[in-house]
């Protein structure tokens, strides 16, 4: 779970650290006005201070709503992040899984994180290196073009420096991004494009906190849910008494047809569950397909088809297409590294 | 049905990782939930609860086993060492080591298990050829997929822990 300190409960971590909490505000815009369409996932997210932070140190945190399952986005992110301030990539910090902390991504699935979350860092440090060179230019009193930015320090043609932390303490970050500062040229890359080790690593081949599991709150107590037998079985009867006279019960749990128990400790939940899974009774439901009919009983189930790309190859311009090819990633490869050209391709999914 | 019975409940004193640490839990309480519930550490996972898996493996005296299916009450005097006690994020043990070097996690929650099982098998043969890992980790899955670099991982171990 990136760096952030999961092993602290949220109130303890509040404490530690409250220096870094940010009052990020609500988007200026009032109901029915029209904001303008930003990238990726700074769409819903629209303010820079949500995004990230220039300590006085001049390293940066950037906070992300996109959580590490293992697909590297705590660090690929820090990369983006890391190029675009051009900051060392140790020098940059990322906050993720903290709702109270991190702008709202939604999900982190359907490998789009780095496609949202990843054009939003990427555009918001653009911005922000903007911001602070702009500062710089007015501090130093030269164009903003002619000063050189290298880890964190811009320097002007005569020489002289200021650094991030003390010229960000100059800027607001409670501000609407605008999306208009251009991120760096991919020929400009210096960290992104390249492997580095993966920053949630370390801790899961050391016992360190790297999973939602790894989270205890305090007076944290255990549940376990007693599945039903058969979909959509309804609950009948149960004797609950018994069930509750077992050591650490908090709660026997029953809203309709669902069933599920609480106890201090969890070895306690488990026999619980186990003791109610004896002692429910459950009527109708449908009965689980025959394990050895599988393949047929799928096949045979209702499907719908959806669209999730669709390609329409260039053709020569003698043949012109009736409609405008959509703009996918092939048309940036190189002429050989193409695809084949095929008059249509469809992938439904 | 089993009702509470005073008895049962019980402090129960094992040996972790050099400490001696006491545990207010009955004496079928699988070990699992006593490292991470009571103790803490986090190394030893909950995968499958059944022990086909192998997320949750410790060492008793050196060999392998599955906390989630041992009762606290079978340990006795037995020495359990978990992945906290083989190294830290510091100061970790070669074998930490090799898989931080070959990247050797994708998700990262089979680990545990792949690197105490590497353990005990590097114990008792400290250079194992590629097909003797695989087959000493054939007990152990992994479902994203990772097991090259686990194996180079392990294989990377043994040479390291040859040298010194």
């Amino acid at each position: 779970m990136t760096e952030t300190a999961v092993n602290l409960t949220r109130r303890q971590f509040g404490q530690a650290a409250g220096a870094l909490v940010l009052a990020f505000t609500l988007t200026p815009h009032p109901a029915g006005a029209q904001a303008p369409k930003l990238p990726g996932s700074l769409n819903n997210n629209r303010m820079l201070d949500a995004w990230l932070r220039i300590n006085a140190d001049g390293s940066a945190i950037i906070f992300t709503g996109k959580v590490e399952l293992g697909q590297g986005i705590s660090t690929a992110l820090a990369q983006i992040a890391a190029e675009e301030l051009d900051l060392p990539l140790a020098r940059v910090k990322m906050v993720s899984g903290d709702t109270a902390q991190t702008p709202d991504e939604g999900h982190t699935s359907g490998s789009q994180s780095i496609e949202y979350g990843g054009t939003a860092v990427r555009l918001a440090c653009a911005e922000a290196r903007s911001l602070l060179v702009g500062q710089a230019a007015k501090r130093l009193g030269a164009p903003a073009g002619a000063l050189k930015v290298s880890e964190g320090v811009i320097t002007s043609p005569d020489g002289r420096k200021l650094g991030y932390g003390e010229l960000a303490a100059e800027l607001d970050f409670d501000r609407e991004v605008t999306a208009t500062a251009q991120p760096k040229p991919p020929a400009q890359h210096t960290i992104v494009g390249r492997s580095v080790p993966r920053r949630d690593i370390p801790a899961k081949v050391t016992g360190g906190a790297a999973y939602v599991q790894d989270i205890r709150l305090p007076r944290m107590v255990h549940g376990r849910v007693v599945r039903p037998p058969r979909y959509g079985a309804r609950l009948d009867n149960l004797d609950e008494a018994p069930v509750r006279a077992m050591p650490g019960i908090v709660a026997v749990v029953r809203d309709g047809s669902f069933l599920g128990v609480v106890a201090e400790r969890e070895e306690q939940a488990i026999k619980a569950r186990d003791a109610l899974t004896r002692s429910a009774k459950w009527s109708g439901g449908s009965e689980l397909p025959d394990p050895t009919r599988l393949h047929e009983q799928l096949m045979a189930l209702p499907t719908q088809a959806s669209v999730v790309s669709e390609k329409q190859a260039v053709v020569a311009p003698a043949q012109k297409p009736s409609r405008r090819p959509t703009p996918d990633l092939t048309s940036r490869m190189p002429r050989s590294a193409r695809p084949a050209p095929s008059p249509r391709s469809r992938t439904a999914g | 049905m089993s009702v509470h019975d005073p008895r049962k409940a019980m402090t129960i004193s094992l040996k972790i990782n050099g400490a001696q640490r006491s545990v207010p839990a009955e004496s079928d309480t699988p070990l699992l939930y006593v490292l991470r519930n009571d103790l803490g550490l986090n190394g030893a996972k909950f995968g499958c609860g059944l022990a086909q898996c192998g997320a949750c493996t410790v060492l008793l005296d050196g060999k392998a086993v599955r906390s989630c299916v041992t009762e606290i009450g079978s340990i006795g005097e037995a020495e359990i060492t978990t992945i906290e006690g083989l190294g830290t994020i510091d100061k970790p043990h070669p074998l930490q080591q090799a898989f931080i070097d070959e990247q050797a996690a994708q998700c990262g929650y089979c680990i545990n298990g792949m690197i105490m099982s590497a353990k005990d098998l590097l114990d008792r043969n400290p250079h194992p050829t590629a097909a003797e890992v695989r087959e000493g980790l054939a007990q152990n899955l992994c479902r994203c997929g990772t097991h090259g670099r686990i194996i180079r991982a392990v294989l990377r171990a043994a040479q390291n822990m040859g040298k010194t």
